[in-house]
């Protein structure tokens, strides 16, 4: 009877031992003490053999009843417990969210050539062919392919840079725009030419807010059948679209270049004034005539437009000197 | 060019005087209006006065104190002038006026006497250059004195207003008054004035002969006698200000105002300080003139002057003498009114640096057909201003250059500016433009003299286009055949977004350096980069050599990045340098260059990093992998501007395609720039070559075996070699190694390092045992012991 009353005794008893455990190294040294070794249950387990047979196996069944049930509120309590002490570990962990992250740091591409880059794929989109040329260029592609007469005044010194290279003082030149690349391509490719060039160009001129004696084109050409005037109007109504957005008002006025005949400035509406974004024309025959091309056979037009003008124009630049400024804090804004 | 609204208005009656709106007709017709403003805000305030009374100040002597009426009070002003007496009919501004520069009139006491205002000008009120005394205004404006009190810009043309035009170097037509009104009237299809002058007058006193016909078609010589040279009017210098022209005397601004009239440049001389036979010829060798600047400038027989018997009088189309030049004792002058050959005028203007506002025009091709009409202008305005009589005229056009003429078919219309046109419009919006017109198609076009534009079908078709209106020509989208971006950009692209990933900013430098900046790098003796192309005529020092590497461009930079603190400056460019080679042109090369300097600076997490020449080696991996070139080596290299410690050369198959490292300290120093930096500059060309295309290799999904071997060796043997005896001996098993530690001191004997390498082996078809794993790992051991003479030191 002793050992039933034990039973009952650590029944009543041990759930609130338990439940007032806070560890579970102390959950384990008193689960020892309730169902381990130095429990009731194993002492009582152990005078299974001292009592009678009819008995023993009622008392056997009641003993592992109350083991069984102790158990399961110790592993439960054992499994409350365990939660509780990872999420303390996780607390413990916790930091201060609002330090600086460690940010993989990021170059930029300088704006001007972003802009050269989106302006030749507008071209690439519409069927162009990208090239380059030359930075140091012959007079002769530079202006007299182009029909520059020899009286043209951008060929005075005070308007190029020449430099001291060969015999002719004046033969070869830092190019003032891209448009040898027209003369250079067409002498080296039949018609059809869907033609868009970017680059670097260079004039004589004194740095200042709107001048630099570097700065950046794109020259586009395209020499078919049957290209007309329109058809530059077309594409470049297209490109100023694509650039400045669906809502861009262009207006063409006449202008000249002794490359092209009609020749053209496109103006757009932007930042509340029209405002020159590119020169633009019919290819002269005369320049036909210099690659060696029909100019009964074929019509063309060209345009070259300053990417850093555009670059100033879209973003807000008043001084093109920033665009030529390595300060990294500029820089960084080319995102 | 610059010209005012009411001298327009001589020409034509233009239906609106909306200058907005005649600044949009002229741009639309191709003549950009640069800016307009109205002149006669000028003068509010400024009322006309008669001075009553003039007398002493008691206080000051270099003033004195007058009494002017301006119609309904009677003011007392103080006046520093004294070209005026009482009875002067002035200009007054009265206290409240604002002049130029926002100068406000007001009352003020000067030494004790109150003055009500300022008696005015010329310059002061921007109507003219003369600032020696007021504007007395009784001679020029007759009727002023009949109108004290009323405004002073009542005086003028109402409203007036300036434009500035830009004029595009093919319209030589349109460098006037007369040439833009002849546009507006064909614009709005409105009569112009004839400009109808032509005076008689017997021949010359002055003969004159053309030698050279080819630098001169027509020389037009028209005397005007008895003459009395002083200032011009009021309404004539009123008009030069406003053109920007500077009023001298009656007779050169006779010859300036008829010039921005009617644009043909004219030039006079002193009829009797002239002699009697004028000549246009080539000048001697040897020869030389005084020009009106007071400059003797020697000629050349590529010159072409004109002479008297004696000696050269004038550079043709350039400059006159100040041998003839007309003087206050002026009674006679000689105008001259010729054409200049384009070519020589500019031959002759750009050798001797002497451009002026006649020689532009000349160089742009004047009408031969005007040169009698502008002497004869110029003839014209000395009778109404120098009260000169028209005397005889000589004038040579041995032969007057037959019309051009053109055969305009209607298909080329079309074919060119993609709309259709009815012969008769085209005819008409020629004939608007002076064009004389037969036929219907073709259409038979002979071109105006005055047109040098104008030579074939395609020039008369944008005369077309430009008066129907580009706006009126319906665009069209059209698609080209062309092959895109191509693989070389692609590549370029790529690249850039290599250095953009790795926290490199790209910079676009100018392509030109200072002679001093090669010096700054300290290169080697025989460095290519030494010798730089000139610029022949740079504007600045800085720009007066084209770079041959793009080095210095990037350390400027870094340096002015440091210079604004900022921190971890990490820069690239990619753009050609310019170098001596065979061919016609200079070469050219593409180059990538960078720079770094600081490193990452410290943060809450841990210490800064500065730069060390392994970010540029690394910098470089990061290339070559992401590049995929093949068969790359780096090794150690001294060659300015680099540390020769720490930098290294790039080889790929053999040739050196680059350099980086450690900028010599010394050179950074120059540059003012402190601690390691670092910089690489590489050919872009082996970079962007096109590439095979890659091929996948699946990865071993078997467990690797991973050790690690120490190595003993001598300390000038480079990890390079002894990495590389491991990829030798791996045969393809070799999965990874890294060098995860290196070492010298004790216990390594003195003149030895040791270097610690990680392996990772792995099959790709099964799992390696250690008894597998033990005869590669020896290979290894004795590839790395025979190549470079190491030891290993056992397993770490």
């Amino acid at each position: 009877m002793e050992v039933k009353e034990t039973l009952a005794r650590l029944r009543t008893e041990a759930p609130a031992k338990i439940a007032a455990v806070e560890s579970i190294e102390e959950l384990d040294e008193l689960a020892l003490q309730v169902v381990g070794r130095n429990s009731p249950i194993a002492a009582g387990r152990r005078s299974l053999g001292q009592i009678p047979p009819e008995e023993r196996r009622d008392l056997g069944r009641a003993i592992n009843d109350v083991a069984k049930e102790l158990e399961a509120i110790i592993e439960a309590r054992r499994a409350e417990l365990a939660s509780v002490e990872a999420a303390a570990a996780l607390a413990d962990d916790a930091v201060d969210i609002t330090l600086p992250g460690r940010v993989p740091r990021r170059g930029t591409t300088h704006l001007v050539q972003q802009v050269m880059d989106e302006v030749v794929d507008i071209f690439v989109a519409m069927g162009y062919t990208v090239a380059t040329g030359p930075e140091a260029e012959t007079e002769f592609y530079n202006f007299t392919a182009l029909n520059f007469p020899p009286a043209h005044p951008t060929r005075l010194e005070s308007d190029t840079l020449y430099l001291e290279y060969g015999d002719d003082p004046e033969g070869v030149l830092l190019r003032t725009h891209t448009s040898p690349m027209q003369a250079r391509y067409m002498e080296q490719h039949e018609p059809p030419v869907y033609l868009v060039v970017p680059g670097r160009v260079f004039r004589r001129d004194q740095v200042d807010a709107t001048h630099s004696p570097v700065f950046h084109q794109i020259e586009g050409l395209a020499v078919d059948t049957d290209v007309t005037f329109g058809d530059l109007k077309g594409a470049l109504d297209h490109f100023a679209r694509e650039f400045l957005g669906t809502g861009i008002e262009t207006k063409f006025i006449p202008h000249h270049f002794p490359f092209t005949e009609p020749s053209a400035e496109m103006h757009v509406y932007a930042n509340g004034r029209w405002m020159e974004l590119l020169g633009c024309g019919m290819v002269n025959p005369a320049v036909f005539e210099a690659v060696g091309y029909d100019p009964d056979a074929v019509t063309g037009f060209a345009f070259g437009m300053g990417a850093d003008r555009l670059a100033m124009v879209r973003h807000g630049i008043t001084d093109l000197r920033h665009l030529f400024d390595p300060d990294q804090r500029i820089l960084e804004q080319y995102r | 060019m610059k010209f005012t609204l009411d001298w327009l208005g001589e020409f034509i009656d233009l239906p609106t005087t909306d200058p907005d709106e005649i600044a949009e007709a002229l741009e639309s017709l191709g003549h950009e209006v640069e800016s307009w403003e109205r002149i006669n805000h000028r003068f509010d305030g400024v009322v006309i006065g008669r001075v009553l009374e003039v007398g002493a100040h008691p206080n000051a002597d270099k003033v004195r104190v007058t009494k002017v009426d301006v119609g309904d009070e009677v003011l007392d002003i103080i006046c520093g002038a004294w070209n005026f007496e009482a009875g002067a009919v002035v200009p007054v501004a009265k206290p409240g006026a604002v002049l130029q520069g926002d100068f406000e009139i007001s009352q003020r006491k000067i030494r004790g006497i109150t003055s009500n205002g300022m008696i005015c000008s010329e310059s002061e009120l921007e109507v003219g250059e003369d600032e020696a005394g007021i504007m007395v205004l009784d001679a020029d404006y007759p009727d002023a004195s009949g109108r004290l009190g009323e405004d002073f810009a009542t005086l003028l043309p109402e409203n007036d207003v300036v434009f500035d035009v830009t004029i595009t170097p093919n319209r030589p037509d349109c460098m006037s008054v007369y040439g833009l009104a002849r546009e507006l009237a064909a614009f709005y299809e409105i009569p112009l004035e004839p400009v109808g002058l032509e005076i008689d007058g017997g021949a010359a006193s002055t003969s004159v002969t053309i030698e050279d016909t080819t630098a001169c078609s027509r020389f037009v010589g028209r005397e005007v006698t008895g003459l009395t040279v002083g200032p011009s009017p009021h309404r004539i210098r009123a008009r030069l200000v406003a053109a920007g022209v500077r009023p001298i005397n009656n007779v050169v601004d006779a010859s300036n105002y008829a010039m921005i009239e009617f644009g043909h440049p004219t030039h006079a001389f002193d009829v009797d300080r002239l002699g009697k036979t004028v000549v246009v010829r080539r000048a001697a060798d040897g020869e030389t003139i005084t020009t009106l600047d007071e400059v003797e400038r020697a000629l050349l027989p590529t010159d072409i002057v004109v002479a008297d018997a004696e000696r050269p009088v004038a550079i043709a189309g350039v400059m006159g003498g100040a041998d003839t030049e007309v003087t206050d004792d002026t009674t006679g002058v000689f105008i001259e009114a010729a054409y200049w050959d384009p070519a020589s005028t500019l031959l002759t203007s750009k050798r001797l640096g002497l451009r002026s506002e006649a020689s532009a025009r000349f160089e742009r091709g004047m009408d031969p057909e005007f040169c009698r009409r502008a002497a004869d202008r110029v003839a014209q305005i000395l009778v109404e201003t120098a009260g000169g009589t028209v005397a005889g005229v000589a004038d040579e056009y041995p032969a007057p250059p037959d019309p051009v003429v053109i055969d305009l078919f209607m298909s080329e219309i079309t074919r060119l500016l993609g709309i259709e046109l009815d012969p008769a419009e085209a005819r008409s919006l020629l004939e608007r433009l002076g064009f004389l017109v037969e036929g219907s198609d073709p259409l038979v076009v002979t071109v105006p003299s005055r047109r040098p534009d104008v030579h074939r079908p395609a020039d008369l078709i944008e005369e077309i286009a430009r008066l129907h209106g580009f706006e009126n020509i319906p665009a069209r989208l059209r698609f080209g055949t062309g092959v895109g971006l191509g693989h070389r950009e692609s590549r370029i692209r790529a690249l850039r977004s290599v250095l953009v990933g790795a926290g490199y900013h790209e910079i676009l430098g100018f392509s030109f350096i200072g002679s001093s900046d090669l010096d700054a790098l300290q290169l080697a003796d025989d460095d290519p980069a030494r010798v730089g192309i000139r610029v022949a005529n740079p504007l600045r020092d800085e720009e007066g050599v084209m770079r041959t590497t793009l080095l210095p461009g990037l350390l400027k930079a870094a340096s002015a990045n440091v210079a604004k603190r900022v921190e971890d400056v990490r820069l690239f460019e990619i753009g050609k340098v310019f170098l001596p080679g065979d061919g016609e042109l200079p070469d050219q090369p593409d180059r990538l260059g960078f720079i770094a300097a600081g490193g990452s600076p410290a943060r809450w997490d841990g210490p800064g990093r500065p730069s060390d020449v392994f970010d540029a080696t690394g910098l470089w991996d990061r290339i070559a992998e992401s590049m995929r070139l093949e068969n790359v080596t780096v090794a150690a290299t001294q060659r300015p501007p680099f540390h020769p410690g720490r930098a290294a050369e790039i080889r790929r198959e053999g040739d050196v395609i680059g350099h980086v490292g450690e900028i010599h300290p010394s050179v950074a120093a120059t540059h003012g720039l402190e601690g390691r930096v670092i910089a690489g500059e590489l050919s872009l060309a082996p970079l962007i070559e096109e590439r095979a295309t890659w091929q996948f290799s699946p990865p071993s999904s078997y467990p690797p075996q991973v050790f690690d071997l120490a190595f003993e060796v001598e300390s000038h043997v480079p990890a390079g070699a002894i990495l590389a005896a491991i990829d030798d001996a791996s045969e393809g098993l070799v999965e990874g190694r890294r060098v995860f530690d290196v070492y010298e001191g004790d216990p390594i004997p003195e003149g030895r390092k040791s270097i610690a390498v990680n392996l990772t082996v792995r099959a790709p078809d099964r799992t390696l045992s250690d008894d597998d794993v033990a005869p590669i790992r020896r290979a290894i051991v004795d590839a790395v012991e025979t190549k470079t003479g190491a030891t290993l030191r056992g397993v770490v």
